[in-house]
């Protein structure tokens, strides 16, 4: 095999922290996307609940976190990060940036995904006399079920390009093997290397989604 | 029974006021298919959507069995909407689940179980005539047989009113009659009150019991189909009628008529149900001396019994024809002059 400069185990600990960063932080800010997406659709001007006080707070919360620059919001929220899991650095702390950058976009995304399901079916819902938890539940999520999933394989390749920054608060990772390694040390065989792993990634969960959202449509 | 009491309805739509609905009161009887006809915008959706309170009236309410809808609370209102289903023009078929599932969703909905949510299902589907479409995706349906999916949708938790907003207007003209023919099976063999909106005329004529015309916002002119076309009052509910009922002298005999140089009038005589009374034409030119020459007949089959339209010309004097409309009318036979 070739010689990358650094040992095997590092790499494969490198994946490991970026697997781990991404799954964590995707999972919880999928959640949190789901709920806050359901309620900015249900408050909208023309949602069934319409609530303008709800509606706006979201929504501007989501416009300011996004308008944030991944590298700027993880620094500027340390201190939080701090109360939350008890320490500024490491792969652990850094789950607490990437979950607040990856809720709002996901959200967005998510939003988009559920108003593109037909207003006929909720007014089929309503005329069944579905309450509002059994619309989004039995209608509306299952309807947006495979744009959804798209919305999430596009997070979730956004999600690894942040998690390259996240080694700025000594997460680890891949992307901080190529930066520090790669890159500060001129290693090119390894900065290669982890591009290729990085491109294979992505390839693989854009295929993954693209599958199960062809299957989650019903044709 | 549904009675809609003095109902308005005024949308506002960026400062401007829409009256779509405007002091309407109407009653449907329990096990009538009741039809509502009129052109796009008149108000018609508006006013089915009332039945289950996807709209709310601005004045007025509704009553369906002496309840008034719109003082339910929420969870009142939803166990009502359960008891009445919905068709629509779209079908509104969720694509990502099959025809089995999209018909257990309101049964899921009234937590009904496993067992039995299957025994109604397939009962329903061989209802609707799609046994063997069980597990396909509404997007391999045609959409006559998507909106039998919809009405076993509908029909599911046995309502006992069923809604149709414009059910077959997405719909070619065969598949219009089977849907039709099966909305007649369903008002038969469940007898479920039904409510149609609708801008074909033809629906109303083939499957309704009682049929009321809307013109914006206002019903112009309701009563029994039978009624209402045989005898139409308004000038709107008459040019909807004459598409499927043709009552007018064929243009070719028209421009005969005009060049005719004898002293004529033209009468159009209609016929209701009884079919003895169609030989009243032999009786007037039995006795009477004036000329009869038929212009123009159509006999049309309504609500099981028969609509026969003739348009006549006498030729005579005035007396003589004078004679001929009074013994028309002294067998109770409806009649009207036309003019040219
Ligand atoms: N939610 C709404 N907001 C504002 N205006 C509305 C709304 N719903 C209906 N209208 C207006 O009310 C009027 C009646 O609409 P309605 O949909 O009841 O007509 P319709 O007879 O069903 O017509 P169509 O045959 O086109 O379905 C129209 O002028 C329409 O623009
Ligand atoms: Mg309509």
């Amino acid at each position: 095999m070739i010689n990358l400069g650094v040992p095997y185990s590092q790499i494969i600990l490198a994946a490991e922290q970026t697997l781990y960063m991404v799954f964590i932080s995707l999972a919880i800010g999928t959640a949190t996307a789901i709920i806050l997406s359901v309620s900015l659709m249900l408050t909208n001007p023309g949602g069934i609940l319409k609530n303008h006080i709800v509606y706006t707070v979201i929504n501007t919360g989501v416009n300011i976190i996004r308008s944030v620059p991944f590298i700027i919001l993880m620094v500027f929220i340390l201190p939080l990060t701090k109360i939350l899991v008890g320490t500024r650095v490491g792969t652990t702390a850094a789950l607490v940036p990437l979950v607040i950058f990856i809720a709002p976009y996901l959200t967005r995304l998510f939003e988009n995904s559920i108003l593109e399901v037909n207003k006929g079916i909720i007014e089929a819902a309503q005329a069944m006399g579905a309450s509002y938890f059994e619309i989004v539940w039995h209608f509306i999520l299952p309807e947006a079920r495979g744009s959804l999933i798209l919305s999430v394989t596009t997070g979730t390749i956004g999600l690894i390009g942040a998690t390259a920054m996240a080694g700025a608060i000594g997460a680890g990772g891949v992307g901080d093997l190529a930066l520090t390694y790669g890159y500060e040390r001129l290693n090119f065989p390894l900065m290669f290397f982890t591009v290729i792993v990085l491109i294979v990634f992505v390839q693989i969960i854009q295929s993954i989604g693209n599958y199960f959202s062809a299957k989650a449509r019903g044709y | 029974m549904i009675k809609f009491v003095d109902i308005s309805k005024i949308f506002t739509v960026k400062k401007q006021r829409i009256d779509a609905l405007k002091h309407v009161s109407l009653e449907i009887r329990t096990g009538n298919i009741f039809g509502v006809i009129g052109f796009s915008g008149a108000g018609k959706s508006t006013l089915l959507r009332m039945v289950n309170a996807l709209e709310t009236p601005t004045n007025g309410h509704v009553e369906i069995d002496g309840k008034n809808i719109n003082k339910l609370s929420f969870s009142e209102l939803r166990k009502v909407r359960k008891d009445i289903g919905m068709i629509f023009q779209q079908f509104n078929l969720l694509n990502s689940k099959t025809v089995y599932e999209n018909i257990a969703i309101p049964l899921i909905l009234n937590h009904i179980d496993k067992n039995e949510i299957d025994r109604r299902i397939s009962r329903l589907l061989k209802f609707v005539e799609l046994s063997d479409k069980r597990n396909a995706y509404p997007a391999q349906l045609s959409g006559g047989q998507k909106q039998r999916v919809g009405i076993a949708r509908a029909l599911a938790t046995d309502p006992s009113i069923l809604l149709c907003d414009e059910a077959t207007s997405a719909l070619d003209p065969e598949t219009t009659e089977s849907i039709l023919h099966l909305l007649r099976k369903v008002n038969q063999e469940f007898n479920i009150t039904i409510l149609i909106v609708t801008h074909e005329i033809n629906v109303i004529q083939r499957i309704c019991d009682q049929v009321a015309v809307m013109e914006r916002g206002c019903i112009v002119e309701t009563g029994s189909v039978l009624e209402v076309f045989s005898n139409p009052r308004q000038q709107m509910t008459r040019r909807f009628i004459r598409t499927v009922i043709p009552d007018k002298i064929p243009a070719i005999i028209q421009n005969k008529l005009k060049n005719d140089p004898r002293y004529y009038r033209i009468i159009k005589i209609r016929f209701l149900g009884n079919n003895a009374q169609n030989n009243i034409l032999y009786h007037v030119n039995k006795n009477y001396s004036a000329e009869t020459n038929i212009l123009f007949a159509s006999v049309n089959e309504l609500q099981k019994t028969v609509l026969g339209i003739f348009i006549v010309q006498i030729i005579g004097d005035d007396l003589e024809i004078k004679k001929i409309t009074d013994y028309i009318s002294s067998h109770q036979i409806q009649w009207q002059e036309v003019r040219l």
